[in-house]
């Protein structure tokens, strides 16, 4: 009996190998599910698509594309991917091999490239992108010149990454923008007809919403550095933030101490969302859940996010984080962007630099925006109502704030940093002071 | 063990015994109704929507029985690749470790030469050392050598599993007795074909066994898969799941995460189901190393 | 006799391939990087320099890799003083002739078998939730205020209980086949002499069950060393300070995080060797403490 099993077992083994790796192999054209819902919005984009065709008509017949994504193909922003792909391959007759790489991708980039792996273009952030991997991507300035990349972009972006990098090494495709993202109707039940500008005007609006029974604010812990990093740079800026973070001397500014009693006040007021800070996404689903939270701190892609995660469609907008008084920096957003670069070594630059471009513009771009709820990459389309205000914002902004505006620049103490932001908002700290020596506790 | 069995097999119910037992039944019917109520969770969870889960109303089936999550999951969060990349993994490693293995653990259980005792030692060394200690060099040389895809990883496994499989094959040849092989001798048959012919069908309990540990572990497995599992087509269950985890953030489909949850489960839930005495006698049988 | 020689080689080769491929030469160059400063883990040895002990100094000095010693630590003892309770109270109960003893043991060993992501995933989603989560809802049911489990202070906690639960039924069946193996004249003879169960408990089975201690702990220690997937899942998307643990440590430290790019390969080798060595002193410590008797396992 048992001899027979193991014999069973060792054959199916055999023949599971076979099936398997025969099956696997093309399990990745599978996802045929293509997204038929946008029908108003593809009407829009034929008209710049039309503009495009310029590009996308060059014949590359016989040329062999990979692409490295920095998504799934399970996910929406794969999905418009694959289609693209697949347009462009019928235009211009190249073949493009898509690997999903998934978000580990930044684990991998350098030392694929360093070993000049097969690729041709790969997607990353473009802070990464301008700033690690510069030795190993092309330059894009002429190809972006003849191609009148400037028109289909947002300068903000391409200036950021020409300062880092010292040229143009990439392609914007999701711009991000950061600020506070609130649920219109609610501002409107609460009576709040301007957006708030600066930090009392803001506390005002949190106070006539907590008079209607509106929670003010979600907030989740992953955030949290976010929040309090947003309104420390309002203070003393970004750089000081970076510097404080990456050699200490917390107590030493009184301005974070400042930043400290302000948040530790708010907290105290019960602004926050019951339960808040939580655990992600639990408190920025209370919006959509009960839709009697009213903002949010964080990046654009949270409206879809709730959207997503608690199916309603909230009548969203954004406004600039408020400005503080005497503060160093009254106006900077937080904006980021994911981006496509070519290497330097690729033999086909530009046609993958086409490639990028048939992506990051005119049709596929709103595709883009309408599938994944973001911000289209090109200005000349529309956003989609989940990221009303977002344009305004980003075109306002000439000098972004990167990701929680520099307390991430201490690699090492990275999160134990956030965490002492975390208690700053569950209320560990009486006052400022006491926030400030603990974080110097660290160094 | 046995007196025991014997008690539990007696028809009649002795009461006074059961009521000095009574603590006892209550700790574990507790932990195991606990056990049960996330398992039952995952399950009704898996049939929800995604406000269903985050309004904490997942038992109450408002919206009906949303079957579709699994069809979902399978097909376009891609649980099927991983699926499939996990089973080829395990059966691919345990068949493939058997190979190696056993042969090895024959000869170093039967002869003596030269290495014997250093190879059996650094055997245990092996399966003592930390997955950290090499995963560095193996990913700097694969790097090197451009050694990607799906055959890095089955590689991997394989090797990563020998080490147990052949000290837990080991001991069980040495408690074979010798006169098979002498008798086999006397008719005059060849060192390798006593191997293949009488000693590999008498250990074969045993390689069950240790396949159906392989088998769990490799399915398992996540440390060396997130390193070296680099593209969605070679990322098995345990890194996969991960992914839509981590890809919730874009497609919100919470519903579909434990779908694949269930999916992920039930090929070790239903090997448990039927093989559960031999896992546990695997557990018990040989010090084990996970 | 030379074809026995062929005979043997044939058989060993294989089995001797991956031990030199798959543990010696990176066990070695793993040891060799850790004294070398080395940014890139790919980084050819052409490339490295030296640079003494540098890599352990930073490491040691560093207070995100001593947050994550002293998490590591509290996973050991406390989680160590939880998981041998539990599993060897469970092990005491299911060998004290209770009914229905296979269904309890396989029901109990069951979580061992889910992927720990599966788990991680339910306890976070469901068992830990502040609003529906079922903590909450038992605690309100008899009259106690919920709590944010996933808090700061408690998160670190919240992650040890779940990992605890899913591993006390490996230890309990290596108790219980340690308990099984006791004669049971043993205890017979003891109940003629008048000793009660507790009695027989604390001067026969805690006694002869000194090996499968020794077992238990050092697969515990290693289990802890190596702890990583459970930190991952409590903090999937960035790292926390409340959960970090050495492996954790390392895999940031040698690829970098989302926040930030900086990248040591030369210093997650030294925690690597560190962790090494920590498994290499338990098992010196658990040889010479507890001696093995003549129930072997």
């Amino acid at each position: 009996m048992k001899k027979k099993l193991v014999g069973l077992l060792l054959c199916a083994a055999m023949v599971g190998t076979t099936v398997l790796a025969g099956c696997g192999g093309d399990s990745g054209s599978s996802d045929d599910s293509s997204t038929t819902e946008d029908s108003t919005a593809t009407d829009d984009a034929e008209e710049e698509s039309s503009d495009d065709s310029a590009e996308g008509g060059a014949n590359y017949d016989g040329v062999e594309l990979t692409y490295w994504s920095m998504w799934t193909n399970a996910e929406p922003q794969g999905k418009v991917i694959q289609e693209a792909v697949d347009a462009f391959q019928e235009q211009t007759g190249a073949k493009v091999t898509i690997e999903w790489k998934g978000r580990d991708i930044k684990n991998i980039l350098s030392s694929s490239l360093e070993a000049e792996e097969n690729i041709d273009l790969f997607e990353d952030d473009y802070n990464r992108i301008a700033n690690n991997y510069k030795d190993y991507v092309a330059d894009l300035t002429e190809m972006a010149d003849a191609a009148g990349y400037a028109d289909q972009s947002f300068a903000v972006f391409n200036d950021q990454a020409k300062e880092w990098a010292g040229f143009l090494p990439c392609v914007t495709e999701q711009p991000q923008v950061g600020g506070i993202f609130y649920n219109q109707d609610l501002f409107e039940e609460a009576g709040i007809t301007e957006t708030p500008a600066t930090w009392d005007e803001f506390l005002d609006a949190c106070k006539a919403l907590k008079d209607k029974d509106i929670s003010p604010m979600a907030l989740d812990s992953t955030y949290a550095p976010f929040f309090f990093g947003y309104h420390l740079s309002r203070y003393i800026g970004q750089d000081a933030t970076a510097e404080l973070a990456t050699s200490g001397g917390w107590s030493d500014n009184e301005k974070v101490a400042q930043a400290a009693d302000d948040m530790i006040e708010f907290v105290k007021a019960g602004y926050l969302a019951d339960g808040a800070p939580d655990e992600f996404p639990a408190s920025q689903n209370k919006m959509g859940l009960t839709e009697d939270v009213a903002m949010v701190v964080c990046a654009n892609y949270v409206t879809s996010e709730v959207n997503n995660n608690t199916g309603v469609e909230l009548n969203w907008g954004l406004f600039n984080y408020p400005s503080v008084e005497g503060g160093a920096d009254s106006s900077s957003a937080y904006a980021g962007a994911n981006s496509i670069a070519v290497t330097k070594y690729s033999e086909n630059q530009q046609a993958a630099f086409d490639l990028a471009l048939f992506i990051t513009s005119g049709e596929y771009d709103q595709k883009m925006a309408d599938t994944a709820g973001q911000i289209p990459a090109d200005p000349a389309n529309t956003a989609p109502a989940s990221q009303n205000g977002t344009v305004e914002v980003l075109n306002a902004t000439t000098a972004p704030l990167t990701w929680n505006m520099g307390l991430n620049a201490n690699a090492d103490l990275l999160s134990q940093i956030q965490e002492k932001v975390v208690k700053l908002f569950e209320g560990s700290y009486s006052t400022g002071a006491d926030f400030a020596a603990d974080m110097d506790s660290l160094y | 063990m046995s007196k025991k069995e014997k008690v539990v097999y007696k028809e009649k119910i002795n009461w006074r015994k059961e009521a000095a037992l009574l603590p006892g039944y209550l700790i574990v019917l507790i932990w195991i109704a606990f056990t049960a109520a996330f398992l039952i969770w995952i399950l009704a969870a898996s049939l929800s929507t995604s406000r269903e889960i985050f309004s904490g109303s997942v038992f109450k089936f408002e919206s009906g029985f949303h079957f579709e999550n699994y069809v979902n999951a399978w097909s376009s969060s891609n649980v099927s690749v991983f699926f499939m990349n996990s089973l080829l993994y395990a059966v691919v490693s345990c068949a493939a470790v058997i190979l190696i293995s056993d042969p090895a653990a024959y000869v170093l259980s039967r002869y003596t030469f030269l290495g014997n005792k250093p190879i059996k030692t650094s055997l245990v060394l092996a399966m003592s050392i930390p997955e950290v200690m090499i995963i560095m060099p193996i990913y700097a040389l694969t790097a090197q050598y451009h050694i990607r895809g799906r055959i890095l990883l089955m590689v991997l496994y394989i090797f990563i599993r020998v080490p147990f499989t052949t000290t837990y094959l080991l001991n069980f040849f040495a408690s074979l007795s010798r006169s098979y092989e002498e008798a086999a001798a006397i008719d005059g048959c060849s060192p390798g074909k006593t191997f293949w012919q009488i000693m590999l069908p008498l250990i074969q309990p045993a390689i069950v066994t240790v396949t159906i540990f392989n088998f769990l572990s490799v399915w398992n497995e996540f440390f060396m898969a997130l390193i070296f599992a680099t593209s969605t087509e070679m990322t098995p269950v345990g890194v996969g799941l991960l992914q839509i985890v981590n890809g919730m953030k874009y497609t919100g489909d919470y519903g579909g995460l434990f779908a694949a949850v269930i999916i992920v489960f039930l090929p070790t839930f239903l090997l448990y189901i039927f093989l559960s005495e031999k896992i546990i006698a695997g557990v018990t049988g040989g010090g084990v190393k996970g | 006799m030379k074809r026995k020689k062929s005979f043997i080689i044939a058989f060993i080769l294989p089995c001797l391939l991956s031990l030199l491929i798959m543990y010696l030469y990176p066990v070695i160059r793993t040891v060799l990087m850790s004294f070398f400063g080395i940014e890139s883990v790919t980084a050819s040895m052409s490339e490295w320099t030296f640079n003494g002990l540098d890599n352990y100094i930073k490491i040691f000095g560093s207070p995100t890799f001593q947050r994550a010693m002293t998490n590591m630590l509290l996973i050991w003892l406390v989680g160590g003083i939880i998981v041998l309770c539990f599993a060897l109270l469970f092990a005491v109960i299911l060998t004290s002739g209770i009914r229905f003893k296979k269904f309890f043991r396989a029901a109990i060993y069951l979580p061992n078998i889910i992927s720990a992501v599966a788990l991680a995933t339910m306890w976070i989603q469901y068992i830990y939730n502040q609003d529906y989560g079922l903590l909450n809802k038992l605690l309100e049911a008899v009259g106690l205020e919920g709590k944010n489990w996933l808090g700061t202070d408690m998160k670190f906690w919240a992650m040890l209980f779940a990992f605890t639960f899913g591993a006390v039924g490996y230890y309990m069946l290596i108790f219980i086949s340690g308990i099984e193996r006791i004669p049971e004249d043993l205890y017979e003879a003891a109940t003629i002499d008048g000793a009660n169960k507790v009695k027989q408990f604390t001067s026969i089975t805690m006694p002869l069950l000194r090996s499968i201690f020794k077992t238990n702990i050092t697969f515990w220690s290693v289990n802890c060393i190596t702890f990583f997937i459970w930190s991952k899942m409590f903090a999937p998307v960035s790292t926390e300070a409340s959960t970090i643990v050495p492996v954790v440590y390392l895999y940031d430290t040698v690829f970098g995080t989302t926040g930030n790019v900086q990248r040591d390969a030369g210093a997650g080798a030294a925690i690597g060797v560190v962790l090494a060595v920590f498994v290499g002193i338990i098992y010196f410590i658990m040889n010479k403490l507890i001696k093995d008797d003549d129930l072997e396992f």
